[in-house]
């Protein structure tokens, strides 16, 4: 945390000032190294990217299982319903799987390039997030094309914003 | 701080007296790099309670030039006796 700048109360009321209601007051205290280096964890690119590519992941998951579970079997009549329980369980786990890791990749890609972009800059500004959904964007997008990247790059740069105000918001 | 050409200390109180300088000097110097730094670094709204990354490292720079620059200030000042 921060250091605390003072640590005086706000004066009591006058009327009942008999006896000292207030806490005693403690001394400043600087963090210790340890502090310091157990918050600094939170501060390395890596291991946020890390962190935000196994969440992405396990988004990923779930909705690739949710989707997958809509998904119907093309020869639904000819199958018995065991028949089409197991298909519907392997086209949930295969597209869960799928999911997971363009998820996955987003996370981390999205994340690396906002907090590169953040230090570099040594501000917090909604500018890191634009840069990073369009590096995000374009990244997805690039096979096909300089022309998609670009729209990939707009179109996320805009989400990500969205997403931003939309989250800050609701704090 | 200047270099000192030390001329032998005689008693205890010059020393003291020199050691309450250097401690009121180091006080003072840390008093105004964390106001420098906090007010140069740190948003006036305060959306959260924790440091985030920009500020972290806006404030890392901020120290290191501080720094850097009441070293080479000291420097200057102390080379240069004879006034400019």
């Amino acid at each position: 945390m921060a250091s605390s700048p003072d640590s005086s109360e706000p004066t009591p009321s006058p009327s009942n000032s008999t006896q000292a209601e207030k806490p005693p007051i403690e001394p400043i205290r600087l963090p210790t190294v340890e502090e310091i280096k157990g918050q600094d964890i939170w501060n390395n690119c890596a291991v946020r990217s890390v962190v935000s590519g196994v969440m992405g992941g396990g988004l990923g998951l779930f909705m690739g299982l949710f989707l997958g579970a809509l998904d119907n079997p093309l020869m639904q009549e000819e199958m018995s319903a065991k028949q089409q329980f197991i298909y519907t369980a392997k086209q949930m786990g295969r597209r869960s799987f799928s999911s997971a890791k363009t998820f996955a990749v987003m996370g981390v890609i999205f994340s690396a390039a906002e907090c590169v972009a953040e230090k570099a800059r040594a501000k917090h500004d909604t500018t890191n997030t634009v840069v990073a959904g369009c590096v995000t964007g374009g990244a997805l997008s690039a096979k096909g094309g300089p022309k998609a990247a670009c729209m990939g790059c707009a179109g996320f740069a805009t989400f990500s914003v969205l997403i931003e105000k939309f989250l800050d918001r609701h704090d | 701080m200047a270099s000192n050409s030390a001329p032998p200390m005689l008693d205890k109180e010059q020393i003291m007296g020199m050691m309450e300088k250097e401690m009121e000097y180091r006080v003072e110097m840390f008093n105004k790099l964390t106001q420098t730094c906090f007010d140069k670094c740190i948003e006036k709204r305060h959306k959260e309670s924790e440091l985030n990354m920009g500020e972290n490292s806006c404030i890392d720079r901020c120290v290191s030039k501080y720094w850097q620059v009441t070293n080479l200030v000291g420097q200057l000042l102390g080379s240069n006796r004879p006034p400019m």
